[in-house]
């Protein structure tokens, strides 16, 4: 007799205490928590704009302002990830004031939706500025509290107190006089430590891996976005109206299991440039077939329930009984197969970089691994961003299989 | 059944048509590269010297491109039922203006050049526009891109080969008229093309559009149309023609009939694609063969101990052991090996050479255990890198579908008759687990046959992956359509091959499909 408490659950809910009981997956969303943690305050560990600054203006804190600047950080990920670093903290305590309330995905939504809003309105002509409105995104200059200016004005004996990321190094400046440094020696530029040496640039490698964080995540997560809309759209259209639709469905699905993606990402690579985002897209249009092949499984069986046929009978329109009540019994599976998406995607991201297809204005892990196989003896290229694309992929491979062992009943053993 | 194979085979064809196409014009939208070539290259030097200078390479371009029929449009060639028209509206959009964004520009600079490769479809248009004497703007640019559209590339494999004294010697009539009257027609051609390379009118293509000041303009446009005149007959428009042409005469028809008749060139190499890709694919063939082989032979006997242990010490720390090795990307640890093992470290020689290929002046000599030997060595880690990531799956996969079949009431009455423990395992249930292994086999077939772009990458193995990257990369488009043919028929051959054999074994899936 289960007790009273397990029984007011919902099944998911069940399923997700199982998972935690594992410790595979306890290890691997811990690991998964800290990559997050590490990308959303990057700045705040690696970069060369101060944390607080005091100067004859009196104290400031520079990095909160520099965290919407453009010139500081070219990609738009990086603003949403800025975006969250703020507003994490806030979103969390609301979450936990909300918990009896809404249910955890309801929160999560919620708090992905504010931070998006506010990305569009960091990205909007809302701020007057000199030159007519401007969006506060693109409003600023270089950051003018950095590493360099206190260097400089202690230099010249004025009294300014700054205290600086644990990281001191931009994650995309090449210092010229550290190329090639080996792990804990000193940076002669800043005199700080590389924590993990530098590469052939002269780029801190430490600071390099935070913002490469960023990258994989953002790719898993857009590629993975992509991949299950697409192929949650399609396999529910040709799981739920079958024949002919099927039939020509499951054609393009076949076309695309087949289709070289190498040469397609190589191909449009070099129509719309080397960019992240490109690639991001790219993988995300072509990592579908696999979905849309479960959703269609799930939905050929699950069209036959008396559940579907009382809302048919009922006349509801046909897109609310396929996204509104067959959906979410077909939910997941989908979600195990997302999880092992996103470290599918982050390892082709990676490997693709690493055969020089990668955006190399983009701090990219498996960019930086390339470099490791050109500089051959120079060992912590190889190994810190190897095991950065080890950690990250495992850890989602734990969860993932704790996933599915225990949403899955047959693989219950 | 044999409805079943026919079925499933005709619904191959879209399946295989469509990728094919969706490749072509994924490259196409790429641009030839050759293109690229001719505009840095005649990008220097003011407008009037460029088509000079140019005019040796862009014959030899045109020569080039007609090869692999990159001078045609990707999958349809409307271009038989151009007109006067559209031969201007082509001429004008290469024209340049005054005070053209650098956008603008560079669109413009596009459409000129595609103006030298609108092929003999628009030789009569183009004659047209030469003829009419209100267009006389556009004289000059028409008459150049008249010479180009009338071209006809002569290649020096087309001519037949030098004979000398003896082998004229030993010729039949027949075959020398046949070798005189080929000379003659190849002959005509050239002093043809030389013709058209004189009637051509200088102009210039500056703020103020195009500006033609020949001072000979009457003259070689008397002669061009006094040559169209001779020729006529060549550029013929008629309908039926055209209509043909709107399919039939485009690069996907084209590099798809080379495909099938083996008369396919590569743009980047300029060799055979099928040499390339015979040259190649026995080094990855043999790569894979093995790599295959050891994970199969690793990986099973581990999954089949790992079942009849279950939940002991053992399974667990394979079981994780293994999935930690799977989430180990492949270009990480290949990259780890050519660290620790391949590179010298402390006067130390490496313990492993860094490619996969012994060079051929070392191995020439050897005895054939001894090439053997070296060959091995050199494909170690090439292999082991290979093979480590299917270990998982297999053994994994294995051991789930053995201890479902251990779970069986067969297993259970065998247990109850009193059958040994390895005679339960290995006789009864071991044979039914396999047969689900057979739907792993799918894409073995084109896995064998196919490269691993990054582990060839990593230890320079001249194998199929990296031809077909620096194809890719180059956008050989013949090489890249081949290799594509190649790899995309084996791969559904082996899903339809996997289906069968899954009936084969399984009777209720075949009296399902009869």
């Amino acid at each position: 007799m289960p007790d009273t408490a397990m029984t007011l659950q919902s099944p998911l809910r069940l399923a997700l205490r199982r998972v935690w009981r594992q410790g595979g997956a306890r290890f691997g969303a811990a690991v998964l928590a800290i990559m997050l943690f590490a990308a959303v305050y990057a700045p705040f560990l690696a970069g060369d704009v101060a944390l607080v600054w005091r100067d004859a203006d009196g104290w400031r804190l520079p990095i909160l302002s520099d965290l919407f600047n453009k010139s500081s950080y070219g990609k738009h990920h990086d603003l949403l990830f800025n975006l969250a670093a703020l507003l994490l903290p806030v979103l969390l305590f609301t979450g936990w004031l909300l918990r009896r309330r809404w249910t955890l995905a309801r929160r999560i939504l919620l708090g992905c939706l504010v931070v998006a809003v506010g990305w569009g309105l960091c990205q909007l002509p809302l701020l007057p500025s000199a030159k007519g409105w401007s969006a506060i995104w693109s409003l600023r200059g270089p950051a003018t509290e950095t590493v360099a200016v206190a260097t400089e004005a202690r230099a010249a004996d004025r009294a300014v107190i700054a205290v600086f990321p644990p990281v001191p190094h931009r994650f995309d400046r090449p210092y010229a006089g550290a190329v090639l440094r080996a792990p804990l020696e000193r940076n002669p530029v800043t005199g700080a430590r590389l924590w993990l040496g530098s590469d052939a640039n002269g780029k801190d490698v430490l600071a390099y891996l935070l913002f490469g964080a960023r990258i994989s995540l953002t790719i898993g997560l857009v590629a993975t976005g992509i991949a299950m809309v697409i192929g949650t759209i399609l396999g529910a259209i040709s799981g739920y109206f079958g024949g002919k639709t099927d039939l020509l469905i499951q054609r393009v699905v076949e076309i695309m299991m087949c289709f070289p993606t190498l040469i397609l990402v190589l191909s449009i690579v070099a129509i719309l440039g080397r960019d992240i985002f490109v690639i991001m897209l790219v993988l995300g249009l072509t990592g579908w077939a696999g979905t849309a092949r479960l959703v269609r499984g799930e939905f050929l069986a699950q069209s036959v329930r008396d559940y579907v046929l009382a809302a048919e009978s009922l006349g509801l329109p046909r897109w609310r009984i396929m996204f509104r009540h067959i959906l979410p019994n077909a939910l997941t599976p989908l979600l195990i197969s997302a999880t092992f998406g996103i470290a599918g995607s982050v390892l082709t991201e990676s490997g693709l970089a690493f055969i020089g297809l990668g955006d190399i204005n983009a701090a990219s892990w498996g960019v930086l691994l390339d470099q490791g196989r050109s500089f051959i003896r120079y060992p912590w290229i190889i190994y810190a961003p190897g095991i950065a694309v080890f950690l990250l992929v495992s850890s989602l491979n734990l969860v993932g299989s704790a996933l599915s062992d225990a949403l899955n009943p047959k693989g219950a053993r | 059944m044999l409805a079943y194979v026919l079925r499933r085979l005709l619904l191959m064809v879209p399946t295989f048509i469509g990728i094919l196409i969706i490749n072509f014009v994924v490259l196409r939208m790429q641009g030839p590269t050759l293109k690229d070539e001719i505009s840095q290259g005649s990008s220097q030097g003011g407008e009037g010297q460029k088509i000079e200078r140019g005019i040796a390479s862009l014959e030899s371009f045109i020569a080039r491109f007609e090869r692999s029929g990159a001078n045609l449009p990707s999958l349809v060639n409307t271009r038989g039922f151009a007109d006067k028209a559209d031969a201007v509206r082509w001429l004008r959009a290469g024209e340049r203006r005054a005070g053209m964004t650098r956008k603008e520009e560079a669109k413009r600079a596009r459409s000129e050049l595609d103006l030298w490769f609108l092929g003999r479809w628009y030789a009569e248009p183009l004659q047209a526009v030469l003829a009419d004497n209100a267009l006389a703007g556009l004289h000059g640019p028409a008459s150049v891109a008249f010479s180009y559209a009338a071209y006809i590339p002569v290649q020096a494999e087309d001519y037949p080969p030098s004979l000398s004294a003896e082998q004229k010697a030993e010729q039949t009539p027949d075959e020398l008229a046949e070798r005189e009257e080929r000379m003659r027609r190849l002959g005509g051609i050239v002093v043809r093309n030389a013709e058209l390379r004189d009637l051509r009118v200088s102009y210039h293509n500056g703020e103020a559009g195009f500006v033609t000041d020949d001072p000979e303009l009457a003259a070689k446009r008397a002669k061009l149309l006094a040559w169209y005149e001779r020729h006529r007959e060549d550029f013929a428009h008629s309908g039926a023609r055209a209509w043909r042409d709107l399919v039939v005469a485009t690069g996907f028809v084209k590099i798809m009939g080379g495909l099938f008749t083996g008369d396919l060139v590569s743009q980047s190499r300029n060799q055979n694609v099928y040499e390339l890709i015979a040259d190649r694919w026995q080094i990855s063939f043999w790569l894979n063969f093995l790599s295959i082989l050891s994970a199969y032979a690793i990986a099973i006997p581990l999954g089949i101990r790992s079942a009849r242990r279950q939940g002991s010490l053992e399974d667990r720390v394979t079981t994780n052991a293994l999935f930690l090795a799977w989430s180990l990307p492949s270009f990480f640890v290949g990259t780890l090996f050519l660290y620790h093992f391949c590179t010298p470290h402390g006067g130390r020689d490496p313990w492993f050479p860094n490619r996969a290929m012994p060079a051929d002046a070392d191995t020439l000599w050897m005895s054939t255990p001894r090439y053997l030997l070296t060959l091995g060595w050199h494909w170690c880690l090439p292999l082991i890198v290979l093979c480590y990531g299917s270990f998982t799956v297999l053994s994994r996969y294995m051991r789930g579908n053995l201890l479902e079949q251990l779970d069986a009431d067969y297993v259970r009455t065998a247990r109850a008759k009193g059958v040994g423990a390895d005679a339960v395992v290995y006789r009864h249930a071991l044979p039914n687990s396999l047969i689900t292994m057979i739907t792993l086999s799918a894409g073995l077939l084109a896995e064998l046959f196919g490269g691993s772009v990054i582990v060839e990458n990593i230890f320079s193995v001249p194998g199929l992956g990296t031809l077909l990257l620096d194809a890719a990369k180059q956008n050989d488009a013949p090489l890249v359509m081949a290799s594509t043919v190649i790899s995309v028929s084996l791969l559904l051959v082996g899903i339809l091959v996997a289906d069968l054999l899954y009936g084969v074994v399984d009777p209720r899936i075949r009296n399902r499909h009869a």
